[in-house]
């Protein structure tokens, strides 16, 4: 036993395998302590707010600011404002009004608002250029001109009786705050998704939930085709063509369609975590009572069988000490990929609307059935449906991977 | 003295491990075969016998790997060819195998012809497939084998059926040495002496000038070979011919070896039938002296401490041991009393 | 050849039995289920209707529609009956078109995209695989976590991703659909080209996918066959290595054969959901909509049609697997 345990963890594929799905455990416990809270709350009031820090623009006003003369500030703050479209439309006027065309560099945005400042002339109409455009280039420039101007944005509020404005503060290109002064900081490592709810939360609950459904559908699979395997192998004649031919017929069609099948019986509100579970799990042993009874009919006829049949040993205890003990290695590796399956087995029903009701608590299918249905995928919100994905294949290979591992050390043909 | 076939001068090949160790598997043997004659090889399982039956071939691919030594065969030596000079015109034409497993030895998906083809071509490209299906067919009736089964897949054939077809396809290019490999190991009585029967018929037709018998089943070596071998951990330990070896077996290890056989011979009805106490050594670490020290019940210290070479002994014979052959003898037979 | 017609019959009758079985399961399970259908619907199709003589009506009227009023068994017969007719009745979402006309449209799209998306995937995983096998060294090393981390990725979620890659980000290809959405199907040049366009991403995804899973089982099945006993004994007779290379891959190939047979339910299904993905006009992306929309007459067709779908393919796999593996041939034509 102790042996077994040695190869197993020399075997670098389960190692790698153990230690991405021990990460990912990790993760899932250890964030919800340092975050706390509900992940299915909406706190954003807009949908797909992006990933970042989000900063109280209300509290941020009301801290004490620090003056700062920064070297590259301007350029930053022109930067920004300067789309990459601009940059291209002013090379054009630029080229237009006769600049030669490569002392242009719309990539070096200090010289380009030079040659733009010393050459813009709103009076001239280049050829062939329409007043549409000639009047964005206006728009543009007086925007461009407005970043030059450092003049104080002034904050006032209103006299409710007479309607007057009065200044309460002044704000300056370089009033700095620091961020531990304002009271409402919020961290969206993820963003949030159509609910307005956090990604990162939700996502590390969802993991969990996939991996329960993951768990009890595996087990329930790997149970129901462990039996089926074991009577079809050992009891053999009658039964086993009985098993046989409701397992080939269910190897042949789809588990998938009798999963919709079923999940669409089921109403939406019962539909709970646990029930998409267990029909998950009832519709996907096939494999393992096939590949069970293949194992079981090698043993069958062995030794130590033999002699405990002639014993007088019961099925029971022949099956559990004569027969178990042998396949048990097989069995945990059956598990390990049902468990994996059914991960992604309830993500594409979720994604057909047939998984767990989405008011209880979120599923890795869940998440991306609703990024879906908001077109995240269409509008490039990345972080709505990326980061599931990624959560889904990375622990689906890392149990496949502990499968190979496991695989290498049992069954020494397949080794290197 | 007929003429020399093969001969084998301190042939030393080695495994080569998936952790990078170096089992020498064959170590320093040396053997000649004469035109006629036959050559059996005995041994426990793991003992080195059927790596040299693959070394002798002169054809090596990982994970065995050749080391040094000379093999010679008709004049010709092979040690010094190129792989593929080798492929082409020494497998199978001059020397040829009779794997272990002939169960698994044939290609599921093909047909016995079109693997016959396939061996043939590989030697004589020029032949037409009309050619080769005519040779085979006389062949396999000569052989006491119906041409239909070239027709056949392996599947449809049984077991002794496998292993005959499995022979005359080795020997279809008539090898001048045909090394057979535990030919009649897995199957039932009769398949194994119309197996036997076979190998037998091949010498006379003259379709093979000589063969090497490995086997674990000393006495089927007595009645299909002139001399036997006998190697323990990738050493001859002992070169007799078949009758003294049986009757009369030197070596400590030879005569436990003997002990844990039947004889089916009246001279040999009473010896006891003993096993032979413990496993061989890991050739990754081969110990320093005599192999054999470990599980010898006459071993002393300086058994352990020096390696031992063969000597010659009687006519003819050799053996690889530091006791006098003359007070083995006497002590095999004070036990016998 | 007399003994490939008896395991053509064999084939044949196990084909028809599981038909049957898939259309009892089909008509059964969604009865089976303890909520009462026609109330489900009306959950949500009456909705904000509060005469309660218009709910009864309706009511009365599904019950007709499905003909629950009858016995179970006459039931299951019109059912069979009318789907051997192509008669599927009336869908509920997209009224008054008749379910088979509905149908008949997405089974082609999705024919053409899942069919020759996991025969190429499954051919070029084969090919990977087998050179994983023979090659080692490198390429075995970079390939096979990348196959494994592959074949671990949803169909959906290799849809999603070359989606967001290619058609939002580069805009090489379109977001969604079929072919062009102000295009009118006709056989025009435009008209294919819009096709093979929208073609493209759904059938990588499906694609790349696929190549995971094969290349991996080809992988094992090639060295397992490389270790063989024929192998050895074929080069120590002098046959060209180039030959038992050939003899090699020939034999580690056709289990994969039976391999695909095993698998196709499952590849099916994961493409179908790809397909949602794109709103691609396929039988996923119909199942999708009747769920949405509770159109029970659709979902029930759409399955039925992808389940006949599925047995077929395996028919066909069985039957072609006999031709090839002369190990069936021996085993099973007695």
């Amino acid at each position: 036993m102790k042996n077994i345990f040695y190869q197993i963890f020399h075997s670098q594929k389960f190692v790698a395998g153990f230690s991405i799905l021990m990460i990912i455990l990790l993760i899932l416990f250890i964030y919800p302590l340092i975050f706390p809270g509900d992940p299915l709350q909406m706190i954003g009031l807009s949908s797909f707010s992006k990933p970042g820090i989000y900063v109280s623009v209300y509290d941020a006003i009301d801290s004490e600011p620090s003056t700062m003369k920064l070297p590259d500030a301007d350029v930053k703050r022109l930067m920004k404002k300067l789309s990459n479209e601009d940059r291209l439309a002013m090379k054009e006027w630029l080229v237009a009004t006769g600049t030669p065309e490569d002392v242009i560099d719309i990539l070096d945005t200090d010289g380009l608002l030079k040659l733009w400042k010393d050459s813009y002339d709103p009076s001239l109409k280049p050829e062939g250029m329409t007043l549409a455009k000639r009047n964005y280039y206006k728009r543009l420039n007086a925007s461009l001109e407005k970043a030059f101007d450092y003049s104080r944005i002034i904050i006032a509020t209103k006299d409710e009786e007479t309607g007057e404005l009065n200044e309460e503060k002044t704000v300056s290109s370089n009033d700095y705050i620091n961020i531990n002064d304002v009271a409402n900081v919020v961290y969206l490592p993820l963003g949030t998704d159509n609910f307005g709810a956090d990604v990162a939360k939700k996502l590390v609950s969802a993991a969990k939930t996939s991996i329960m459904i993951g768990l009890i559908a595996g087990s329930i699979a790997t149970f129901i085709g462990l039996t089926f395997g074991l009577l079809a192998g050992y009891v053999g004649g009658i039964v086993d063509d009985f098993i046989m031919f409701i397992t080939n017929l269910f190897t042949v069609i789809p588990g998938f369609i009798l999963l919709i099948l079923i999940s669409y019986g089921i109403d939406q509100d019962k539909r709970g975590a646990a029930v998409v579970a267990l029909v998950i799990g009832v519709t996907s042993w096939t494999w393992t009572a096939r590949s069970v009874r293949s194992q079981v009919l090698s043993l069958r006829n062995r030794d130590h069988v033999n002699l405990s049949k002639l014993s007088g040993h019961g099925l029971a205890r022949i099956i559990l000490t004569d027969i178990l003990p042998y396949i048990a290695s097989y069995v945990v590796m059956a598990l390990i990929l049902q468990i994996s399956t059914a991960i992604l087995a309830e993500a594409q029903l979720s994604m057909l609307g047939l998984g767990p009701k989405t008011t209880e608590r979120p599923t890795l299918g869940l998440m991306m059935n609703w990024a879906m249905l908001y077109s995240a995928h269409t509008h490039g919100y990345w972080w709505a449906y990326f980061p599931v994905l990624l959560f889904i294949a990375l622990i689906s290979f890392s149990l496949n991977l502990m499968n190979t591992g496991l695989d290498q050390v049992f069954n020494p043909t397949l080794r290197d | 003295m007929g003429k020399t076939i093969l001969e084998v001068k301190d042939l030393t090949t080695k495994y080569i491990t998936r952790f990078r160790e170096d089992v020498y598997a064959v170590d320093h043997v040396s053997l000649s075969l004469e035109e006629g004659k036959s050559l059996g090889i005995a041994g426990e399982s793991g003992c080195g016998k059927s790596t040299l039956a693959l070394s002798l071939m002169g054809y090596y691919f990982p994970p065995l790997h050749y080391v040094s030594g000379e093999i010679i065969i008709d004049g010709k030596n092979i040690s010094k060819m190129d792989p593929d000079t080798i492929r082409k015109n020494i497998l199978g034409k001059e020397i040829a195998y009779i794997p272990q497993a002939a169960m698994n030895a044939l290609n599921p998906t093909q047909r016995i012809i079109s693997f016959i083809e396939d061996v043939i071509h590989a030697h004589y490209p020029e032949m037409s497939r009309k050619e080769i299906y005519e040779s085979a067919r006389k062949r396999f009736e000569e052989l006491n084998l119906s041409p239909a089964v070239l027709e056949k897949y392996p599947v449809e054939l049984s077991g002794g059926m496998k292993q005959r077809t499995v022979i005359a396809i080795s020997t279809i290019l008539s090898p001048k040495v045909l090394i057979a490999d535990e030919p009649s190991s897995a199957l039932d009585v009769t398949s194994q002496k119309m197996v036997i029967r076979m190998l037998k018929n091949l010498m006379e037709k003259g379709y093979i000038k000589s063969m090497i018998f490995i086997t674990h089943e000393l006495p089927l070596l007595y009645n299909v070979t002139d001399d036997i071998m006998v190697m323990y951990a990738g050493q001859i330990v002992e070169k007799s011919t078949a009758k003294d070896m049986i009757f009369d077996p030197i070596h400590p290890y030879s005569k436990g070896l003997m002990g844990s056989i039947i004889v089916p011979e009246a001279g040999a009805r009473n010896t006891k039938l003993t096993a032979i106490p413990g496993t061989p050594p890991n050739l990754k670490k081969p110990p320093a002296g005599c192999r054999f020290a470990e599980r010898c019940k006459y071993a002393f210290n300086e058994c352990k401490a020096n390696a031992v070479g063969l000597k010659d002994f009687d006519e003819g014979r050799s053996y690889r041991c530091l006791i006098d052959s003359a007070r083995l003898r006497e002590v095999y037979k004070n036990e016998q009393q | 050849m007399k003994g490939y017609r008896k395991y053509f019959a064999k084939k044949l009758l196990w084909f028809f039995l599981t038909l049957i079985i898939a259309f009892v399961l089909n008509f059964v399970l969604p009865r089976l289920m303890p909520a009462d259908p026609i109330a489900n619907i009306m959950s949500r199709t009456a909705r904000g209707i509060n005469e309660s003589a218009a709910t009864r009506a309706m009511y009365e009227n599904y019950v007709k529609a499905f003909g629950l009023d009858k016995p179970a068994i006459v039931q299951f017969t019109t059912y069979v009956r009318n789907a051997f007719r192509g008669d599927f009745g009336q869908s509920f979402s997209q009224y008054p078109r008749k379910v088979n006309d509905i149908i008949s449209n997405a089974i082609l799209w999705t024919i053409g995209l899942q069919m020759p998306a996991i025969i190429v995937g499954w051919l070029l995983g084969n090919i990977l695989g087998a050179l994983a096998a023979y090659i080692r060294k490198g390429f075995d090393k970079l390939l096979m976590p990348l196959s494994l981390f592959l074949s671990c990725v949803p169909a959906f979620g290799m849809a999603v991703i070359l989606l967001g890659l290619f058609a939002v980000k580069l805009k090489i290809f379109p977001v969604a659909g079929g072919y062009g959405f102000d295009l009118i199907p006709t056989f025009s040049w435009k008209f294919i080209k819009s096709i093979l366009l929208h073609y493209q991403l759904p059938f990588w995804s499906i694609v790349i996918i696929s190549i995971g899973g094969q290349a991996i089982g080809m992988r094992s099945m090639s060295i397992y066959e490389l270790n063989a006993d024929y192998v050895k004994y074929s080069r120590y007779l002098g046959v060209k290595d180039r030959k038992i290379v050939r003899y090699v891959f020939r034999n580690a190939m056709l289990p994969q054969v039976t391999g695909l047979a095993l698998s196709l339910g499952t590849m099916v299904g994961g493409a179908l959901v790809a397909e949602t993905v794109f709103s691609y006009p396929g039988l996923g992306t119909t199942i999708l909509k009747a769920v949405t929309a509770s159109d029970y007459p659709l979902l029930s067709a759409a399955t039925l049609i992808i389940t006949i779908m599925v047995l077929v393919a395996n028919f066909a796999i069985d039957i072609i697997y006999g031709l090839i593996d002369p190990r069936v041939k021996a085993t099973q034509f007695e």
